[in-house]
C-alpha cells in the first residue's frame, strides 16, 4: 500500500482537475461547477489529513518526505543549475495543507449560498478560478525549491486578479484587480531577483536537503558558508562578505513577501481587493494567499536566521504594519474594509513573530488567524447576503435577533481576533508578544532595541484591535435596526450557516493546540504545536530535513545572536505579566468600544478625531502616494525610454530602410524608357569590360 | 522625298562618344594582336564547296567544311515564321482597329490607329505614382 | 601578298562601331534598323576573314545563314515600326518612352 506521501501531488491535482471541469463543463452542471470543486477540495482535505497523520507517525513508516519528482531543465555543464519540481512534506507543510484544504472546502460550500443562491452569472468562471487557486496554493505549500515556490506564488497572484475582477462589468472590480496584481507584482520583481541570486549563489534552490547530503539545501550551504567560509561550502558570494550577501538575498525575497502578505508599504491593494466576492475575500485575502508570504519566510527560516539584519527588518515591518493598519481600521464604515485592515494588521503580528525568533508563535498565529479570519469574512458574507449587498455598517444594526447563527459565530471570531481568553486569538497573539518581549530584552545591541520597539507597536495595536473589532460587532449586530433592510433581512440557508458553525467551533477551540501559558504554569505537556514542529528530541525526521525547531533555535542563538531573557522574575512571572498586559489592553479596547457604540442608536464618533480623521479616512494618503509614484515618476521615465526606443533604436532601423528607399528612388531614374539610352549604357559597359580584360591580360 | 538629304545635326553626340570609345578600344586590340599568317584556300571551287556543305555532303566538297544541313532546314522554318510575324503585325482587325501593345490588364490605354487626334495627351501609366 | 587578318578585323570593328554610333544617336526608327543591319554585316566580315585565316569554309557558310536571319529580322522589325507608328504617331524612338519608372 503506497504511503500518503506518494499521493501528495494529488492534493494539488484534484483541484486542478476541478478547474478544468468547471471551465469547460461548468455550464452544463446544475451548480455550475461547484460540485467538482467541493468533491476535489474534500478529496484534498482527506489526503492532507492522511499526510498529516503520516507525518505524526501514526500511519505509515516515513515521517517526512523530500523528493524531486520532475526535472524540467537539465544543467549540462559542471557549473550549470538543474531545475526540478518536487515535493517537500514536513510538519509545517502538512499543517498548512490541512488548513488550506479545509478553508477551501468551507469556502466552496459557502459559495453555494453566496453566489449560486443569489443568482449570480458567470459561475463556471468563478469555480474555475477557485479551483485553480486552490491547486496553486496547495502546490505552493508542498514546493520543495524556491523557483517552484515562486512559480506557484505568481499563479496564486494571477488567480487573485481573476477572482477580484470577477464582476468585471462594473468599474470598481477590474481596477481593484489591476491594483492588486500590480502592487504584488512590484514586490515579486524583487523576489525574482532574489530567486535568481539564490540559484547563482548556491547552485540550488532546495529548502531542505534530499537524501542526507546528496543534494544540500541552500540554508544548509549558507550556514556552512558562514561557519567555514564561502569557498569551502562551494558558494559564490560575488565579492561580498557572506553574511552581507545573504542579507541582501533575504531582503530581496522579502520584497515578494511584503507584497503578497500586504505589509507596509505594499499593503494598499488588500482593502481594494474587497471588491471581489466575499468567499474569495475569505479564502484568498484572509486565510491562504496572504499567508503565502509568511509561509515562505517560515519555510526559509533556516536562511533568514543567519542574518540578524533581515530579522530586524522583518520584525520592524511587522510591528509597524500591525499598528499602522489597526489605526486605519478604526474609522472604516464598511464591514469588509474593517476586516481587510484587520488582516493586514494580524499578518504584521506574524511577521513580528518571525522576526523576533518566535517560529512556533508565528505558525500558531497563522493557523488561528486562518480559522477566525475566514470565519469573520464568511460571517460578513452572511450579513451582506442578508442586507442585500449593502456593506455600510451604519445601515445595519439589530441583526443579533434575526441572524442568531451568524451572530454567535461572528462573536466567536471577534473574541478570537480581539484576543480574549480562552478563544484562539488570545493564545497565539499572546505567544507572539511574549516571544518579542523576551527576545527583545535578551538580545544585546541594536537588534534588541528594534525588537522592543516592534513589541511596543504590537502591544499598542492590541488595544486598537479590540476596539475596532467590537465597534464592528456592536454596529452590525446590536442596537436598533437603522434601515429597512436591517429590519427585514434576507434569511440565509444551511450552505452559509454550516461553514460558519464549523469555523465558529474552530475559532473557539483551535487555541487549545498550544496553550503555552498553561503548559508553563502547570508543567502539563499540552503545547502540541510546539511538539509538532519540534520533532522527537532524538533527532531523525525533521532533523534530516533541518527544518525542525531544534535546528532553528540553535541558529537563532548562534548565528543571529538572539537569546531570551525574562525581565520580570523568571519565565513564569514574565509570562503572566505579558499575558495580563495584552489581555488587559484587549479588554480595554473592547470596553471602550462598548461604551461608545453599545447604544440603541450609536452616533459616529469619528468626527471627534478632528484632523486625524481625514488622515485615517484617506489611509495616510498611501494610495495617492503610490499613484503619484506610478504617474509622476514612472511615466516620465517610461516616456523617456520610449523616446529613446523610437528615436534611436527604431531610428536606426528606419534609417537603414530610408537609405534603401532613397537610393532606390534615385536609381530607378536610369530607366528612362528611351531605348538609345539603354544601348549607350550597354556600350559603355562593354568598353569598360574590354578595357578590364586588356589590363588584366597584361596588354597595356 | 523631294528635298536632298541633309546631314543629321540633331544627334545626341554624348551617346555617340561611347561608340567612338568602343572603336578605339577594339581597334587598339586588333592592331596590337599578332596573328599567324592566313592560310588561304586550296584549289577548288569555293562556291561548289559551299553548296556541298550546305547539304551536308562534306566529303564531296573540295575545301574542308562542316555540315550545315540541320541549320539549313531550321533557317527555312525561321524565314516562314518571320514572314507570318510580319504579316500579323501589319494586320488590321475587322473593325479597323490595330494590334496594339498599349494595354493595361486588357483595358486599352491608347485609341486605335484610326483616330488622328491625340490621345497623345493621355499618358499611360504602369500603375505607379503618376 | 595576302592582306593580314588584323586589317580585316579592323575594318569589321569600324563598320560595327559605325552601326553602334547610328543606334546611339539617330532618332528615326528606320535609320535605327539600318544601323542594326550594319552591325550584322560587320560580324559577317569578321566571319569570312577568319574563314580565310583558317582555310575552312565554315565561316562563310555561317555568314550566309547570318544574312538570312538578318533579312528575317528586318522583316519583323519593319512590322514593329509599323505598329509603333500606329500607336505613337511618330517613328521617333525617343517618343516611345512609356515603359519607364
Amino acid at each position: 500500500m503506497a504511503g500518503a506521501f506518494d499521493f501528495v501531488p494529488a492534493i494539488a491535482a484534484l483541484p486542478l482537475l476541478a478547474f478544468v471541469i468547471s471551465l469547460f463543463f461548468g455550464q452544463y452542471m446544475p451548480k455550475r461547477g461547484a460540485e467538482a470543486g467541493i468533491i476535489a477540495t474534500a478529496g484534498s482535505l482527506f489526503l492532507s489529513i492522511w499526510t498529516a497523520l503520516t507525518v505524526a507517525g501514526i500511519t505509515g513508516s516515513a515521517t517526512s518526505y523530500n523528493e524531486n519528482l520532475y526535472t524540467w531543465v537539465v544543467g549540462q555543464d559542471a557549473g550549470a543549475v538543474t531545475l526540478h519540481l518536487g515535493v517537500l512534506v514536513d510538519p509545517l507543510a502538512a499543517l498548512m495543507l490541512v488548513i488550506v484544504s479545509l478553508i477551501a472546502l468551507l469556502v466552496h460550500v459557502f459559495s453555494l449560498g453566496y453566489m449560486n443562491d443569489e443568482g449570480e452569472t458567470g459561475l463556471p468562471r468563478y469555480y474555475a478560478g477557485l479551483g485553480l487557486f486552490t491547486a496553486s496554493m496547495l502546490a505552493f505549500v508542498f514546493s520543495n525549491n524556491l523557483l517552484m515556490a515562486f512559480m506557484f506564488f505568481e499563479m496564486v497572484g494571477l488567480c487573485s486578479y481573476l477572482l477580484i475582477g470577477f464582476w468585471f462589468r462594473d468599474d470598481g472590480p477590474p481596477s481593484a484587480a489591476k491594483k492588486a496584481f500590480l502592487v504584488t507584482r512590484f514586490g515579486d520583481y524583487f523576489f525574482l531577483i532574489g530567486v535568481v541570486g539564490v540559484f547563482a549563489t548556491f547552485g540550488t534552490g532546495l529548502f531542505a536537503p534530499i537524501g542526507g547530503s546528496e543534494m544540500a539545501s541552500f540554508p544548509q550551504l549558507a550556514e556552512q558558508a558562514l561557519n567555514d567560509g564561502a569557498g569551502a561550502a562551494g558558494v559564490d558570494t560575488f565579492g561580498y562578505d557572506a553574511q552581507t550577501w545573504f542579507t541582501i538575498l533575504g531582503l530581496l525575497v522579502l520584497g515578494g513577501v511584503v507584497g503578497k502578505s500586504a505589509q507596509f508599504p505594499l499593503h494598499t491593494w488588500l482593502p481594494d481587493a474587497m471588491e471581489g466576492p466575499t468567499p474569495v475575500s475569505a479564502l484568498i485575502h484572509a486565510a491562504t494567499m496572504v499567508a503565502a508570504g509568511v509561509y515562505l519566510v517560515a519555510r526559509m527560516y533556516g536562511f533568514y536566521l543567519l542574518s540578524p539584519t533581515a530579522l530586524a527588518v522583518i520584525a520592524l515591518v511587522g510591528g509597524f504594519t500591525a499598528l499602522f493598519a489597526a489605526t486605519m481600521g478604526v474609522v472604516k464604515q464598511e464591514l469588509k474594509q474593517v476586516l481587510a485592515y484587520s488582516t493586514i494588521s494580524q499578518y504584521g503580528y506574524m511577521m513580528l513573530a518571525l522576526g523576533t525568533g518566535g517560529y512556533v508563535a508565528a505558525v500558531f498565529h497563522l493557523t488561528t488567524h486562518a480559522v477566525f479570519k475566514a470565519l469573520l469574512f464568511l460571517g460578513a458574507g452572511s450579513v451582506i447576503i442578508a442586507m442585500h449587498h449593502n456593506e455600510n455598517m451604519w445601515d445595519m444594526g439589530g441583526l443579533k435577533e434575526k441572524m442568531p447563527v451568524t451572530y454567535w459565530t461572528f462573536l466567536s471570531g471577534s473574541l478570537a481576533l480581539a484576543g480574549i481568553v480562552p478563544f484562539a486569538g488570545f493564545w497565539s497573539k499572546d505567544e507572539v508578544l511574549f516571544e518579542a518581549l523576551i527576545h527583545g530584552f535578551g538580545t544585546s545591541g541594536a537588534l534588541g532595541t528594534v525588537y522592543l520597539l516592534a513589541y511596543a507597536m504590537g502591544l499598542l495595536a492590541v488595544f486598537f484591535t479590540g476596539f475596532y473589532t467590537f465597534r464592528m460587532v456592536y454596529l452590525t449586530f446590536h442596537g436598533d435596526a437603522r434601515s429597512e433592510t436591517a429590519r427585514d433581512p434576507e434569511p440565509v440557508r444551511w450552505n452559509v450557516k454550516g461553514p460558519l458553525a464549523v469555523l465558529g467551533i474552530g475559532a473557539a477551540t483551535v487555541g487549545l493546540i498550544n496553550m503555552k501559558p498553561v503548559a508553563v504554569l502547570t508543567g502539563a505537556e499540552i503545547d502540541f504545536l510546539h511538539k509538532w514542529v519540534h520533532g522527537p528530541d532524538e533527532g531523525g525526521w525533521p532533523a534530516a530535513l533541518s527544518t525542525d525547531l531544534v535546528h532553528y533555535e540553535e541558529l537563532l542563538h548562534d548565528a543571529a545572536n538572539v537569546s531570551a531573557s525574562y525581565p520580570v522574575g523568571g519565565e513564569q512571572t514574565t509570562l503572566l505579566v505579558s499575558a495580563a498586559l495584552s489581555l488587559g489592553l484587549a479588554v480595554g479596547g473592547v470596553l471602550f468600544a462598548r461604551s461608545l457604540y453599545n447604544a440603541a442608536d450609536p452616533v459616529e464618533h469619528t468626527d471627534k478625531l478632528g484632523g486625524a480623521k481625514t488622515l485615517l479616512m484617506h489611509n495616510y494618503y498611501q494610495d495617492e502616494y503610490q499613484v503619484w509614484l506610478a504617474q509622476g515618476v514612472t511615466v516620465p521615465i517610461a516616456r523617456a525610454a520610449d523616446k529613446f526606443d523610437q528615436g534611436v533604436v527604431d531610428g536606426v532601423v528606419n534609417g537603414v530602410s530610408s537609405v534603401s528607399l532613397f537610393t532606390g528612388s534615385r536609381m530607378r531614374r536610369i530607366q528612362s524608357g528611351v531605348v538609345t539610352n539603354y544601348a549607350a549604357l550597354m556600350t559603355l559597359s562593354l568598353v569598360l569590360l574590354l578595357l578590364a580584360f586588356v589590363v588584366v591580360g597584361g596588354g597595356v | 522625298m523631294t528635298s536632298r538629304p541633309r546631314l543629321a545635326t540633331d544627334v545626341n553626340v554624348i551617346n555617340g562618344l561611347a561608340a567612338v570609345a568602343l572603336f578605339v578600344v577594339m581597334g587598339y586590340v586588333f592592331v596590337t594582336a599578332s596573328l599567324p599568317a592566313p592560310s588561304g584556300f586550296p584549289d577548288g571551287s569555293i562556291t561548289a564547296s559551299i553548296g556541298y556543305a550546305m547539304f551536308g555532303l562534306v566529303d564531296q566538297a573540295a575545301i574542308e567544311s562542316e555540315g550545315f544541313l540541320v541549320a539549313f532546314e531550321i533557317i527555312d522554318v525561321l524565314l516562314v515564321a518571320a514572314l507570318v510575324g510580319g504579316v500579323m503585325l501589319a494586320r488590321r482587325e475587322s473593325d479597323g482597329s490595330v494590334v496594339t501593345a498599349l494595354t493595361d490588364g486588357g483595358r486599352r490605354l491608347r485609341g486605335n490607329g484610326d483616330s488622328t487626334e491625340a490621345d497623345a495627351d493621355e499618358t499611360s501609366t504602369d500603375g505607379g505614382e503618376h | 601578298m595576302a592582306i593580314v587578318t588584323e586589317y580585316y578585323l579592323l575594318l569589321s570593328a569600324a563598320v560595327f562601331c559605325i552601326g553602334v554610333y547610328g543606334i546611339l544617336t539617330r532618332r528615326n526608327a528606320l535609320v535605327f534598323l539600318m544601323s542594326v543591319e550594319l552591325m550584322l554585316n560587320a560580324a559577317n566580315i569578321n566571319l569570312v576573314a577568319f574563314s580565310f585565316h583558317h582555310g575552312n569554309l565554315t565561316g562563310q557558310v555561317f555568314s550566309l545563314f547570318t544574312m538570312a536571319i538578318a533579312a528575317a529580322e528586318v522583316a519583323v522589325g519593319i512590322g514593329i515600326i509599323l505598329v509603333l507608328y500606329r500607336n505613337f504617331q511618330d517613328v521617333d524612338v525617343t517618343k516611345a518612352a512609356t515603359m519607364r519608372w
